[in-house]
C-alpha cells in the first residue's frame, strides 16, 4: 500500500517537511552569517514592528505590500524572551507554510470532487507539483508571501468550481487588493459562469437583447458587488489608514517604476535604453497591448468556458511571459494550478514533447542565469548580446509552452464537474 | 587681511639662522625643509560683492579639499578626510534651495582639466543632509556635498578673480598664494557667520625639492598683519596635549624671531607611521564590490589616549551615488553577520540610499557611512601575525550605456581612525590655535572626543571600479539601440501573433463555448 494511497500520510509528509525547514532554517539563522531567511521577510517584520508602534508600514523603504500583510505578521513584533521571540519572529512564516498546505487540500478536494480523479492520482500530482516540491516549501518557510497568492487563488478556483459566487467575490477582491494580478481571472471566471453554468437549459436563437439580458445572472452580478466591494472597501480603509504612501507602493509604484535592473523579461534590455533615455521609437509604452489583449480577452474569451482552470493557467502563463518585468517569484504564480492541467496535458500524453518543453525551459533558464551571473558577479557587460537574446530565447521558449496549453485547453472535456454535494 | 604662515619642522630636520633672516620689511626663509601651513583671513569688505551676497545667505559655509596622493599628516595638522571636495553649508534659512549657492560653488571649482563638470550645477537637490549625532537633535540642518576633484587649478583662477582684486603689490602677492594652492595637499575655507570672516587656508606636507625659499613682505595696510611661526611638534605631557617650541615673528613688527614654547590639548593626533591602512576591493568586483579594510595587527593597539576615555576603531566612507550601502543589511545587530565582517556595527549614515534607483534617477551626490570596526582581542593580537580585515559590502548602481560597455566608478579611499571618547558629554576640548573641525566625522562623536588617525598605505588614494553597463558599442556591429527596439519589438510581435493564431484555430474548430457536452455525461456514468 503506497503513501499516495492516505490524504493524512501526504498531509503528514508535507507538514513535515515544512517544520523541518523551519526549525533548519531558525538554525541557520542563528548560526550563519547567510542568512536562510528571505530578504523580503526582514522587510515584512520591519514593517509590522513600524506598526506596531503605531507607525506607517511604509516607513521601511521597498515595503510593496498591503498593510494587511503587516497586519498579519504583527506577531513577529513582540518583545519577549529569546526562545519565544525566535518562535514570534517565525510567527509569519508559519502562517506561509499553513496556507500552502491549505492551498494543496483545496487542490486536492477540487481534483477529486469537482474533476472525479481517484483520490491516489489526486494526491500524486498536488505532492509531485506542490505540497511535496521542496521549491514551494523552501520559499514559504523562507518568508516570502508568495505561498498566501497561491491559496487565495487556490480558494477561488474552489469558491467557483462549488459554485460560491459571494465567497468567489470576496476572495477575488482580497487577492487583487493583496497582488493586484489576478484581476485577469476575474474576467475568466465571469464568462465562465454562464446561465447553462447554473443549471438553465441551453438557449438557441436568442436576439441580441435577449442574449445580453441572458449574460447578466445572479451569480455573476453576485460575483462582481462581491469582489468590487472587497476591493474597494480593503483599499478604501487603508487609504484612511496610510494615506497617498498606500497607494504610492502598492499600485502606483508598479506604474512609475525606475529599477530596470536585468531580469527575464523580454523589455528588460529596452527598457534599460528608454530609462536611460537613449531610445526614439517608445515601442515598450504599447508593451501593455499585447499583454492584456491576450490576458482579459482573447484567452478567457477561447478556454475559460471549456477549461476554467486551464484557461486561468494560460493567462498566468502569458501575463508572465509578456511582463515589463519578470523574476523567479513569478514562476511560482501558475505553479498551483499545474495540477489541473497536467493530468490531461499532452505534455504528461507524449512524455517526448514534455521533455523538450521541460528541458528547454531550463535551458532558457540557465542560459540566462550564466548570463546574469557574468554580469552580476564577474562584472562583465553582458546586456547585450548576452542578457537580451538569453530573454529574447526564454520568451520564445515560453511562447512554445503557451501555445501547447493553447490547444490543450482547446481540446478540453468539460471536465469541471458539478460537486454533487451543492 | 590676515595671514598666518606656519612651518612644521620635524626633530630630526636641521636648522640654521640663515635660514630664516627678518628685516624692518621683509622676512626670508630660504631651503627650509618643513611642513607648511598658509592661512588667510579675510574680513567681508575685501571680498567682490558676489561672493560676500552668497555669504550672507548663510549661516556658514566649510569646504575641505583633500588631495588624492597621500601624504604625511604632521602635528599639529594631523587631521585627515577622504580625497576630493567636501563642502559643508548651513543656510540661514532652512527652507531656502541650495541652488544657488550649488551653481556658485559649481563655477568656483568649476571643470577640471577632464573636462568633467561639477555634478553640482545639474541638480538643485544635489546636497544630502549631513549625519548628525541621534542625540542632538537640536543641531541647525547642514548640507553637505562632496566630489571628486583631483585638481584646483579652475579654484585658484577664481581666487585670483574674486579675492586678489585689481594689480597692486598686495594683489601680486595674494595671486602668489594663489598659485602655492596647486601643490597643496590640504585647501580649507571656512566662514562662519558670527564673525564674519573668510578663512582659506592650505597645508602642504612637504615642500618643494630642496626646501621652502619664500619672501614674506609687510603688509602695506595698517590693518593688515602678518604672522610667521617656524615650530617643531612633539607630544605634550598630558595624554591629550600637543607641545610645540620654535620661533615667532609678525613681519615687519618684530626686529627678530622670538622663542616660544606653549602646549595645548589637540582634538586630532597622529599614530606612529606603523599604524596603516589599505583599502581595496576583492576582484572580480561584479554588481557588488565588496570593500576590504586591511590592517596590520601591530598597528590595531590601543593609542595613548587620555585614561578616561574609551577608544574604539572607525572607518567613514564617503561614496558618489554610483555606489551605495543597504542600510538594512550593513545596520543590522546580527553579531553573525558584523562578525564575518570584522565589523562592530554602522554607527551613522546619510546621503542617498535607495536600493534600486538608477543612478541617473538619484539626485544627491552620493552618502556617507561611519562605521564601527571590530578590533581583534588581545589573545589574537599577540598569537596571530597576520593582517586584520574589515570588510563593506556595497552594490553599484545601474550606469548610463556607454560605447565600451563599461563605466569608471571612483571611490575615495575613507579615512581610518581611533575615536576616544570621554564619559563627560559636555566638556569640550580647550582651545588650540590649529584646530580642525567640520570634517563630516567629528560631529558624529561627543566634543570631548580625541581622533588617532592611522595612515593611508598608498600613493593614490581613489579607487577605480569598471561597472559594467550596456554596450553601445560605439556605433559598431549589430547590437544597436536601435536594432534592440526593433528586435525586441518583432520577437514580442511574432510571440503575440502565434498565441493568438493558436487561440484562432481552437475558436475555428470548437467555439467559445464549452466542449461537447455528451462526453461530460460519459464521465459521469463511468464514475456511476
Amino acid at each position: 500500500m503506497g503513501i499516495f494511497d492516505s490524504a493524512p500520510r501526504v498531509f503528514f509528509v508535507a507538514t513535515t517537511l515544512r517544520l523541518v525547514l523551519l526549525v533548519y532554517g531558525s538554525w541557520q539563522d542563528a548560526n550563519s552569517a547567510v542568512k536562510y531567511t528571505d530578504i523580503d521577510y526582514m522587510v515584512f517584520t520591519d514593517a509590522a514592528r513600524y506598526v506596531s508602534k503605531g507607525q506607517t508600514p511604509y516607513a521601511r523603504d521597498t515595503y510593496r505590500y498591503t498593510p494587511l500583510l503587516a497586519w498579519m505578521l504583527l506577531p513577529t513584533a513582540w518583545e519577549s524572551s529569546v526562545l519565544w521571540s525566535s518562535l514570534t519572529f517565525a510567527f509569519g512564516k508559519i502562517l506561509f507554510a499553513l496556507a500552502d498546505v491549505l492551498a494543496g487540500w483545496l487542490v486536492v478536494q477540487l481534483l477529486t470532487r469537482c474533476y472525479r480523479f481517484p483520490s491516489e492520482r489526486a494526491l500524486r500530482y498536488v505532492a509531485a507539483v506542490w505540497l511535496w516540491n521542496p521549491m514551494v516549501a523552501n520559499i514559504s518557510t523562507r518568508g516570502s508571501s508568495e505561498g498566501l497568492l497561491g491559496v487565495l487563488v487556490a480558494g477561488l478556483l474552489w469558491a467557483t468550481l462549488t459554485k460560491r459566487a459571494t465567497l468567489a467575490g470576496l476572495i477575488l477582491g482580497l487577492a487583487v487588493h493583496f497582488k493586484i494580478y489576478p484581476f485577469i481571472y476575474g474576467v475568466s471566471i465571469l464568462w465562465w459562469w454562464d446561465a447553462e453554468r447554473d443549471g438553465a437549459a441551453p438557449a438557441t436563437n436568442l436576439d441580441v437583447v435577449s442574449r445580453v439580458l441572458r449574460f447578466i445572472t445572479p451569480s455573476r452580478v453576485k460575483l462582481t458587488l462581491s469582489a468590487l466591494a472587497t476591493f474597494i472597501i480593503l483599499n478604501f480603509i487603508m487609504y484612511t489608514q496610510y494615506g497617498v504612501p498606500f497607494l504610492q507602493h502598492t499600485f502606483l509604484h508598479h506604474v512609475t517604476r525606475i529599477d530596470h535592473r536585468h531580469n527575464f523579461s523580454p523589455y528588460a534590455t529596452l527598457l534599460y535604453l528608454v530609462a536611460a533615455g537613449n531610445t526614439e521609437f517608445h515601442f515598450e509604452t504599447l508593451a501593455f497591448l499585447p499583454q492584456l489583449l491576450l490576458v482579459v480577452v482573447a484567452l478567457p474569451l477561447v478556454l475559460a468556458k471549456k477549461n476554467l482552470a486551464t484557461s486561468m493557467l494560460a493567462q498566468t502563463f502569458a501575463f508572465v511571459t509578456f511582463n515589463k518585468v519578470c523574476t523567479s517569484q513569478y514562476f511560482l504564480w501558475y505553479l498551483i494550478l499545474l495540477p489541473f492541467y497536467l493530468p490531461s496535458s499532452e505534455l504528461i500524453r507524449k512524455p517526448t514533447l514534455g521533455l523538450t518543453a521541460a528541458a528547454l525551459w531550463v535551458i532558457g533558464q540557465a542560459l540566462w542565469l550564466q548570463q546574469g551571473y557574468y554580469l552580476e558577479f564577474l562584472g562583465l557587460s553582458s546586456f547585450v548580446p548576452g542578457l537580451f537574446l538569453a530573454s529574447l530565447f526564454f520568451f520564445a521558449v515560453n511562447i512554445w509552452i503557451l501555445g501547447i496549453i493553447v490547444r490543450d485547453g482547446g481540446e478540453s472535456l468539460n471536465t469541471e464537474i458539478q460537486d454533487k454535494t451543492e | 587681511m590676515k595671514r598666518r604662515i606656519t612651518y612644521i619642522q620635524r626633530s630630526d630636520a636641521g636648522f640654521d639662522p640663515e635660514q630664516a633672516v627678518v628685516t624692518p620689511k621683509s622676512l626670508t626663509i630660504r631651503n627650509l625643509v618643513a611642513a607648511r601651513e598658509d592661512r588667510l583671513t579675510f574680513e567681508l569688505n575685501d571680498l567682490s560683492s558676489e561672493l560676500r551676497d552668497l555669504l550672507h545667505k548663510s549661516k556658514d559655509v566649510h569646504v575641505r579639499w583633500a588631495t588624492e596622493e597621500s601624504f604625511d599628516a604632521v602635528p599639529p595638522f594631523a587631521s585627515r578626510v577622504s580625497p576630493g571636495l567636501h563642502v559643508l553649508h548651513t543656510p540661514l534659512d532652512a527652507d531656502q534651495s541650495s541652488e544657488t549657492f550649488c551653481s556658485w560653488l559649481g563655477a568656483a571649482f568649476g571643470r577640471n582639466e577632464n573636462e568633467e563638470a561639477l555634478d553640482c550645477s545639474q541638480h538643485e537637490n544635489t546636497f544630502i543632509e549631513s549625519p548628525h549625532r541621534t542625540t542632538d537633535s537640536h543641531a541647525a540642518t547642514s548640507l553637505q556635498y562632496h566630489t571628486q576633484l583631483p585638481s584646483l587649478k579652475p579654484f585658484i583662477s577664481n581666487i585670483k578673480r574674486a579675492i586678489c582684486g585689481p594689480h597692486t603689490t598686495e594683489s601680486a602677492q595674494c595671486i602668489a598664494v594663489a598659485d602655492s594652492l596647486s601643490t597643496a595637499d590640504v585647501v580649507d575655507v571656512d566662514y562662519d557667520g558670527t564673525s564674519n570672516t573668510l578663512v582659506l587656508s592650505g597645508f602642504w606636507a612637504n615642500g618643494p625639492t630642496g626646501g621652502w625659499s619664500e619672501e614674506i613682505h609687510k603688509p602695506t595696510q595698517k590693518s593688515d598683519k602678518v604672522e610667521f611661526g617656524l615650530l617643531g611638534a612633539e607630544p605634550g605631557i598630558g595624554a591629550d596635549e600637543v607641545k610645540v617650541g620654535g620661533l615667532l615673528a609678525v613681519v615687519g613688527e618684530d626686529k627678530k624671531l622670538k622663542p616660544t614654547m606653549f602646549s595645548f590639548p589637540s582634538r586630532h593626533h597622529v599614530l606612529p607611521q606603523s599604524a596603516s591602512y589599505a583599502i581595496s576591493f576583492s576582484e572580480p568586483t561584479g554588481l557588488h564590490p565588496t570593500m576590504s579594510i586591511t590592517i596590520p595587527r601591530s598597528s590595531l593597539n590601543r593609542p595613548s589616549a587620555p585614561d578616561d576615555t574609551t577608544c574604539s576603531l572607525h572607518t567613514y566612507l564617503t561614496l558618489p551615488s554610483s555606489i551605495f550601502g543597504d542600510q538594512y543589511q550593513l545596520g543590522t545587530s546580527d553579531s553573525l553577520f558584523l562578525q564575518s565582517h570584522n565589523l562592530a556595527g554602522l554607527r551613522a549614515h546619510s546621503g542617498e540610499t535607495d536600493l534600486e534607483a538608477p543612478d541617473w534617477a538619484v539626485k544627491g551626490w552620493g552618502s556617507n557611512w561611519l562605521f564601527e570596526l571590530a578590533t581583534p582581542t588581545d589573545d589574537d593580537l599577540a598569537s596571530q601575525s597576520s593582517n586584520w580585515t574589515s570588510t563593506i559590502p556595497l552594490h553599484l548602481r545601474y550606469l548610463h550605456p556607454s560605447d565600451t560597455g563599461y563605466r569608471p566608478v571612483h571611490v575615495p579611499w575613507p579615512v581610518v581612525f581611533w575615536a576616544c571618547s570621554s564619559e563627560y558629554e559636555e566638556e569640550s576640548i580647550g582651545i588650540n590655535p590649529f584646530d580642525r573641525t567640520h570634517l563630516g566625522y567629528d560631529s558624529l562623536f561627543s566634543p570631548r572626543t580625541f581622533f588617532y588617525q592611522l595612515h593611508p598605505q598608498s600613493e593614490h588614494l581613489v579607487e577605480k571600479l569598471d561597472a559594467p553597463v550596456l554596450n553601445l558599442g560605439d556605433g559598431q556591429g549589430f547590437f544597436q539601440t536601435h536594432n534592440i527596439e526593433l528586435g525586441t519589438s518583432i520577437v514580442i510581435s511574432l510571440g503575440f501573433f502565434w498565441v493568438l493564431w493558436q487561440l484562432a484555430r481552437v475558436a475555428w474548430s470548437s467555439g467559445l463555448g464549452a466542449n461537447n457536452t455528451a462526453q461530460q455525461v460519459e464521465v459521469h456514468d463511468k464514475k456511476d
